[in-house]
């Protein structure tokens, strides 16, 4: 409709050390893949912009270091966030089972109850697959959270995971609108989480 | 001593006349003045943020701390961390840079020393023997170059300061640069002064004598008096010292002379780390502290601003010249900065003619900035050459976001504590321990706000740090 942008949002993505974050961020904003990038050790901050059904959204993406080390910086960066991607590597087993601490701290510190949360099956590229699609799949509806398969390397299902968190997060009601991001608004229903809708052929369907 | 006092009030960077200028209540931005920035708000220019991510980290609620990126090294692989206040200003009012200044003599300039002795070296080029002559021309001396600033009432002074004091630095040290050089042999002051002196410098004398007349000496820079060091290596610190201190003067009088086009917000504090010739330099004025961390040993590297009857004088400065404070300040002490939740309420506080205190109700004129901020510039000098550093061996900068909250053996403790933990080949290693002292400085946030250890209050202030490993300064040559 009109270029302006409709809102800044704050997105967050976590998971466990190694399995992507940075580079879906990297394949996102820049549309590269290095896959000698360094371990993240502190935030790391990238803004992009994008369009979601004509409305314009300007996106403040905070990359978190997924080491068990820097577990303590992380608990306030979750304040005022409006979505959440959370990452595991399709490829090791580890990563899957350690979703449940990740929720855990996504439901400690976060201090809203309807931000919207996403989760990324990462590195769908490699074989040595560890997890099953429907098993990640059952895992987000389990916990009303979208979902999807995605490789940064080849971009497969990465644009596709930020529209749909942004989608999601415009149809929310109270989440985006600036003036109420600090009121407790009523649930929202998430229990409609699948992979891919949205996008049409863009998604891949394993 | 008091007009030491005086200029130095004065020259607190960018003075105290925060009000003449647009200064932003409650920091950050545009103010109320309509001349345009000298530079535009931004972090340090090692951390590389856009603006956009500028943008995205001044989380007042998040307060994520900010580090050097993966990819980015500092000199020497200095760390640093910073993070913004809870509140109390929009921007994140500290600045830092850091860089490697190269110093060269000025083209057909004539390098000045103050005491030149030039009885029958009227022909000698300036300070150098015959060895400085094949690179006098050609090289510059390295120096490098940290500095930290507290900015107050604005963060205008503290970027400029950030992005030109390093300029006035090395104009200063242009000056003495050849002279600076021959730190190997006795400085040219006591060249023809010092019969006693170390063989090179008869050397240097015999040589010298056989240039009277020689090609390319610039000629005598007059006819100075006669002064004499009884310690040799004085000299040349004096001359660094002094560079340090008139650029600060230089740095104070620019911003002071562009208030007239710019928008320059508030004053700052400064300290500043150089290392040149295999000596650090540590010059600080106001309440940033930097302390050496040795083998667990403390070294306190900088004087934050307390003496007795400084403070009085001070006070009393400001009592008689209210002008100076604009509308920013109160020349009253109080033991800690008012808040406005304590207004009607009585606080200890101390005047100008007290060395006691007493109480008073607090009104709005006590909630503005103190003017007891932190003055007195002492340079202090270490000598890298003289110690075999360690890689756990550091130089600690931070301003006072760090060192409200952790005292000195707190900050000696997490360093010693945390470093041997961290692989010695690990270049972010001192970046992670900066961000360790933020960490432990700025704590966690809880139900009550944010919480460090033993439950305290953590540090709701900008708080900026260094770690500078000074194993580094054992590998120049």
């Amino acid at each position: 409709m009109d270029e302006d942008v409709l809102t800044t949002l704050k997105i967050l993505i976590i998971g466990e050390s190694g399995v992507g974050k940075s580079s879906l961020l990297l394949r996102f904003t820049d549309d590269t893949f290095d896959p000698e990038l360094a371990a993240t050790i502190g935030v790391d901050f990238k803004v992009k912009t994008i369009s979601v059904d004509g409305n314009k959204a300007k996106l403040a993406i905070w990359d978190t270091a997924g080491q068990e080390r820097f577990r303590t910086l992380t608990p306030s960066y979750y304040r005022g966030a409006q979505g959440v991607i959370l990452v595991y590597d399709v490829t090791r087993r580890d990563t899957f089972v350690k979703l449940d601490n990740w929720l855990n701290e996504l439901e400690t510190y976060c201090t809203r109850n309807d931000i919207v949360n996403m989760l990324v099956g990462n590195k769908i590229d490699k074989e040595n697959r560890e997890v099953d699609r429907n098993e990640g799949l059952k895992f987000a509806r389990k916990h009303s959270m979208l979902f999807i398969e995605a490789s940064a390397k080849t971009c497969d299902g990465v644009q596709c995971a930020f529209e749909e968190l942004v989608e999601k997060i415009i149809q929310t009601p109270g989440l985006w609108e600036s003036e109420n991001q600090n009121k407790g608004m009523k649930l929202s229903h998430r229990e409609e989480s699948h992979g891919g809708g949205a996008c049409g052929g863009y998604c891949s369907v394993l | 001593m008091l007009t030491r006092v005086k200029s130095a009030v004065a020259n607190f960077m960018g003075g105290i006349m925060a009000g003449s200028s647009g200064s932003e209540h409650g920091g950050g931005g545009c103010g109320g003045s309509d001349l345009p920035l000298r530079f535009p708000y931004g972090r340090p220019e090692f951390l590389g943020l856009s603006p956009d991510e500028v943008e995205c980290s001044a989380d007042h609620i998040a307060r994520p701390i900010l580090i050097l990126k993966e990819t980015r090294r500092l000199p020497w692989a200095t760390g640093y961390a910073e993070v913004i206040n809870a509140g109390k200003s929009t921007h994140n009012e500290d600045q830092a840079s850091c860089e490697v200044l190269t110093v060269k003599k000025k083209a057909g300039a004539i390098t000045s020393t103050p005491n030149r002795n030039s009885k029958r070296r009227s022909s000698l080029p300036n300070g150098e023997g015959l060895q400085l002559k094949e690179n006098s021309e050609s090289e510059g001396v390295s120096c490098h170059y940290w500095s930290l600033f507290d900015g107050h009432a604005g963060s205008g002074a503290a970027v400029v300061a950030s992005r030109l004091l390093q300029q006035h630095l090395t104009e200063q040290l242009q000056d003495i640069v050849e002279i600076l050089r021959n730190s190997a042999v006795l400085p040219p002051t006591c060249l023809g002064e010092e019969p006693e002196g170390a063989p090179p410098s008869s050397r240097t004398l015999t040589r010298a004598a056989s240039l009277r007349g020689g090609a390319g000496a610039p000629g005598s820079p007059g006819t100075p008096a006669t002064r004499f060091f009884t310690e040799k290596k004085i000299p040349h610190e004096c001359l660094v010292i002094g560079a340090l201190e008139s650029a600060f003067k230089e740095m104070d009088l620019q911003i002071e002379r562009e208030r007239n086009s710019y928008n320059i917000s508030g004053g700052c504090t400064a300290l500043i780390v150089v290392c040149l010739l295999g000596k650090l330099y540590v010059a600080n004025a106001g309440d940033s502290r930097a302390i050496i961390i040795r083998n667990g040993e403390i070294i306190p590297m900088s004087s934050e601003f307390t003496p007795e009857t400084e403070r009085q004088r001070l006070q009393y400065l400001a009592f008689m010249q209210p002008h100076l404070l604009g509308n920013e300040f109160t020349h009253l002490e109080f033991p800690r900065r008012v808040q406005r939740k304590e207004l009607g309420k009585k606080m200890l506080y101390r005047d100008f003619n007290m060395t006691g205190w007493a109480y008073k109700t607090i009104e709005d004129d006590d909630l503005k900035f103190p003017l007891i901020y932190g003055e007195g510039k002492k340079v202090r000098v270490y000598d890298l050459t003289k110690y075999d550093h360690g890689a756990d061996d550091v130089l600690i900068l931070a301003t006072d976001g760090l060192w409200d909250v952790l005292s000195n053996e707190e900050v000696a403790e997490a360093i010693t504590q945390f470093l041997p933990n961290c692989d010695p080949d690990d270049p972010h290693r001192y970046t992670l321990a900066a961000q360790d002292l933020v960490m432990r400085a700025r704590g966690v946030l809880k139900d009550r706000g944010w919480r460090i250890s033993n439950d305290r209050l953590g540090s709701g202030d900008d708080i900026s740090v260094y770690v500078i490993p000074l194993i580094h300064g054992n590998k120049l040559s």
